[in-house]
C-alpha cells in the first residue's frame, strides 16, 4: 500500500477506533491496524505522531476514551477507543439553504486565522447535514469579525478547554485590577469584543479592550454546562442596555444627524456603556451636545479637556 | 469564499463531511462537491482518496468501498464497508464558537435582527441568548442596506451625495459591488467613477441615493476589493502615535506603516493617513486616550480642534 498522508492517517485511525471492542485498542493493535504508523522510522517517532494524532483527534471534536487496564503501567496498559457520542447529532438536526448561508456568512467573516480555519470545518460539517441548493441571496454581505486583541486567542483557547484564566482589568476612571475568572463566551456586540465569565459565582461581562495585561491560565479547570444561566446573563445585558439612555443634540443637516438618524434636533440613545458612547459622540465633535445624562456630558468634556492638555 | 488549498485537519475534517454526504444524499459530482465545500476538485480527490483507500491491516478489511466506474465519470460513490463512520462528528466547542460568535453578530444586524431562519439556527446551536442593539438610526441603515443590494445584485450604477471625513459635500457616482460591516460602521465597497479606483464609502455619510438603469462599468466587475477599507493615497503621511491597551483599535483602523511596540504600558506605532484634515476627530474620539506624538502639525491641529469644541459646546453659551 502507497504511503499514508497525515489526513489519511487520522481517517483510518477514526475508522479503527470506532470499530474497537468494548475494552478499546492497545497502542500496539493500532499501530498494526493503521498503515500510516509502519512508515516511523523508530518508536520514539510512531509515539509522537500517536500523540500529534489524539491531540488531533481531541481538537476536531472526537472525544478519545483511554481506559487503564493495567494501572501499575499505564503507558503499556492504556487501551483507546471513541466514544459514539461524539457522532451522534440530533435527529432533527438538518438545516435549511437559508440557514447555510447564514452560517456561511458567519464564517466567511472571520479574519482571525485560526478561527477562520475552524468556521471552515463546522461548515463543512453543517453543510454536509443540510440542504444542497446554493444560497446567493446574501453574497452581497461581507460582515467582518475582526479579532485582533492580543486577549482573544488565550481566550478563545480556555473558553475551549474549561480552563480558568487571570488578567489585569481596567474600569474606566480606575486602576487594573487582576480578575479571575471561568471564561464562557466571547461576542462582537456593537463593535466590542465583550467576554461573559463566571467570577465568584456570578455571570460578568469584560470588555476585551480593557484588559490590560496578558491572559494567563491558572492551572484550574471548571465545569460549567448550565446555558440558561448564560441566557438569563445575556438578557440581563439588553435589560441594562435598554435601560441607560442619554438625549443629545445634533445639529441639523450635520454628519451627526445622518449617523443618529436624527428625525429633530433631540435624540435619545441607548448605550451599554456610557465611557463607550463618550467615544462615538466625541467623534463629531461641535455637532452633537449631551442633553442627559450630566454624567455623560461631563465625561466628553473630560476628554476634550484632556486631548487638548496633553497636545499643547 | 476563495478557493484555498488546506492543512492536514482540515482535509481529515473534509473526508467525514464528505462521508456524511454521500451517505445521505447519495452519489456527488466532484465539481459540485468542490463547490459546496469551497475547495479545488484537487483537494476534494485527495479528500475522497483519505476515505476509499482506508482501511484496517489487522482485520484485512476496508472501511468504504468506491465505485470505480462512476469515478471514471467524475462521481463520487461510495459504499460503506466494515465501519461505523457515516458522517462527521459533532461540532467540536471551539467549531460551535466560530460559527456561533458570528451569527450572534448578524443577529445585531438591523438587517437580519428579526429574520425567523437566522433565530432558528441560533436555537439549533444552543446559542438563542438575546443581543442588544444599540444601532442608532437602525431603520434608516435597513432601508440602505435594502436599496444596495437590490442595486449590488442588478449590477446598476448609484448615484448619491457623499461626505468624506473632510466633511466636503460632492456627487458621487458608483458601481456597487458588497457591503462591508466592520464591527458598528457599515461601508459601501465600489467602483468610483471620480477616482477610477475601488474606494469604501461609509454607509452613513451617504444621501439621496439613487439607482440608475446604467449597467456597472466592465473595469469594476474584474476589480479586486483591497482588504484595508482606506484606500491608497498619493499625499500620504505617517503619524506617530502612542496609545492605551484600551484604544489599541486605533492601530487597526489604518493602514499601519510599522507594528506597534508596547513602551511603559502604552502602545507605540505608525500608522498612514490620507491627509492630515481627516486625523485629528479619530484622535479626539479616544478622549485622551491615544496621543499623537508625530508630526508637530497634526499634535497642533488636535489640540486646536479640541478647543474650538470645547468653546462651541461650552453649556455657559446657553440661554
Amino acid at each position: 500500500m502507497a504511503s499514508q498522508t497525515p489526513a489519511e492517517r487520522l481517517f483510518t485511525l477514526t475508522c479503527c477506533l470506532l470499530a474497537a471492542p468494548r475494552i478499546g485498542l492497545s497502542k500496539q493493535d493500532i499501530f498494526n491496524s493503521v498503515a500510516g504508523y509502519s512508515e516511523a522510522n523508530n518508536d520514539e517517532a510512531r509515539d509522537k505522531m500517536f500523540e500529534r494524532d489524539k491531540s488531533e483527534l481531541r481538537n476536531a471534536g472526537v472525544h478519545l476514551e483511554v481506559i487503564q487496564i493495567d494501572e501499575f503501567e499505564p503507558e503499556v496498559g492504556s487501551r483507546y477507543l471513541i466514544s459514539k457520542g461524539s457522532f451522534e447529532w440530533p435527529a432533527d438536526f438538518k438545516l435549511s439553504a437559508e440557514q447555510i448561508g447564514l452560517a456561511e456568512l458567519a464564517a466567511r467573516a472571520w479574519n482571525n486565522q485560526q478561527f477562520a480555519a475552524s468556521a471552515r470545518t463546522a461548515l463543512a460539517r453543517l453543510k454536509s447535514r443540510g440542504m444542497v441548493e446554493v444560497n446567493r441571496e446574501l453574497s452581497f454581505l461581507s460582515p467582518r469579525l475582526l479579532a485582533k486583541h492580543s486577549a482573544f486567542e488565550p481566550l478563545a483557547q480556555a473558553i475551549a478547554e474549561s480552563r480558568t484564566v487571570i488578567f489585569e482589568y481596567r474600569v474606566p476612571d480606575g486602576d487594573a485590577e487582576a480578575r479571575e475568572v471561568n471564561p464562557l463566551k466571547l461576542r462582537l456586540i456593537e463593535g466590542e469584543w465583550v467576554l461573559l465569565a463566571e467570577r465568584q459565582s456570578t455571570l460578568k461581562n469584560y470588555l476585551l479592550r480593557r484588559i490590560t495585561s496578558k491572559v494567563r491560565e491558572t492551572g484550574a479547570t471548571f465545569s460549567f454546562s448550565n446555558l440558561e444561566l448564560i441566557k438569563e446573563a445575556e438578557a440581563e445585558l439588553v435589560r441594562f442596555t435598554q435601560s441607560n439612555r442619554a438625549v443629545i443634540h445634533v445639529d441639523e443637516d450635520s454628519e451627526a444627524w445622518w449617523h443618529f438618524g436624527a428625525e429633530s434636533g433631540e435624540v435619545e440613545i441607548n448605550y451599554m456603556d456610557e465611557s463607550l458612547l463618550a467615544e462615538d459622540l466625541l467623534e463629531y465633535g461641535s455637532e452633537v451636545k449631551v442633553v442627559s445624562p450630566a454624567s455623560l456630558a461631563q465625561r466628553v468634556r473630560n476628554g476634550l479637556e484632556r486631548v487638548a492638555r496633553i497636545h499643547a | 469564499m476563495p478557493k484555498q488549498e488546506i492543512d492536514a485537519s482540515e482535509l481529515y475534517d473534509l473526508s467525514l463531511s464528505i462521508v456524511g454526504l454521500v451517505l445521505s444524499e447519495g452519489d456527488q459530482r466532484v465539481e459540485e462537491l468542490a463547490q459546496r465545500f469551497s475547495v479545488s476538485e484537487k483537494v476534494i480527490l485527495k479528500a475522497v482518496r483519505a476515505i476509499t483507500d482506508s482501511e484496517d491491516l489487522t482485520k484485512c478489511v476496508t472501511h468504504f468501498h468506491l465505485n470505480f466506474d462512476e469515478f471514471e465519470d467524475g462521481w463520487i460513490s461510495f459504499a460503506k464497508g466494515s465501519t461505523n463512520l457515516e458522517g462527521p462528528p459533532v461540532l467540536s466547542k471551539r467549531q460551535l464558537s466560530s460559527i456561533a460568535i458570528g451569527l450572534d453578530y448578524l443577529a445585531s444586524i438591523p438587517q437580519f435582527a428579526s429574520n425567523p431562519a437566522l433565530a432558528e439556527l441560533r436555537k439549533m446551536l444552543k446559542n438563542s441568548g438575546p443581543v442588544p442593539i444599540t444601532t442608532v438610526a437602525a431603520s434608516r441603515l435597513s432601508d440602505l442596506l435594502e436599496q444596495l443590494q437590490s442595486a449590488i445584485s442588478s449590477e446598476k450604477t448609484i448615484i448619491c451625495d457623499y461626505r468624506n471625513q473632510k466633511g466636503e459635500q460632492s456627487q458621487r457616482k458608483i458601481d456597487p459591488l458588497l457591503i462591508e460591516l466592520r464591527g458598528k460602521k457599515h461601508y459601501l465597497r465600489g467602483w468610483c467613477h471620480i477616482n477610477q479606483e475601488v474606494r469604501s464609502f461609509r454607509l452613513d455619510r451617504m444621501q439621496a441615493i439613487q439607482i440608475t438603469d446604467e449597467p456597472i462599468a466592465k473595469q469594476s466587475q474584474v476589480a479586486a476589493i483591497p482588504d484595508e477599507v482606506f484606500g491608497s493615497n498619493l499625499d500620504e503621511k505617517i503619524v506617530v502615535l502612542s496609545a492605551q491597551p484600551e484604544a489599541t483599535e486605533i492601530f487597526w483602523n489604518f493602514p499601519g506603516a510599522s507594528e506597534p511596540v508596547l513602551e511603559k504600558g502604552r502602545w507605540v506605532g505608525k500608522i498612514r493617513v490620507g491627509s492630515l484634515a481627516g486625523l485629528p476627530r479619530h484622535i479626539i474620539r479616544y478622549g485622551g486616550m491615544v496621543e499623537v506624538l508625530e508630526p508637530k502639525e497634526a499634535r497642533t491641529m488636535v489640540a486646536a480642534l479640541a478647543r474650538q469644541i470645547l468653546a462651541d459646546t461650552d453649556p455657559k453659551d446657553e440661554d
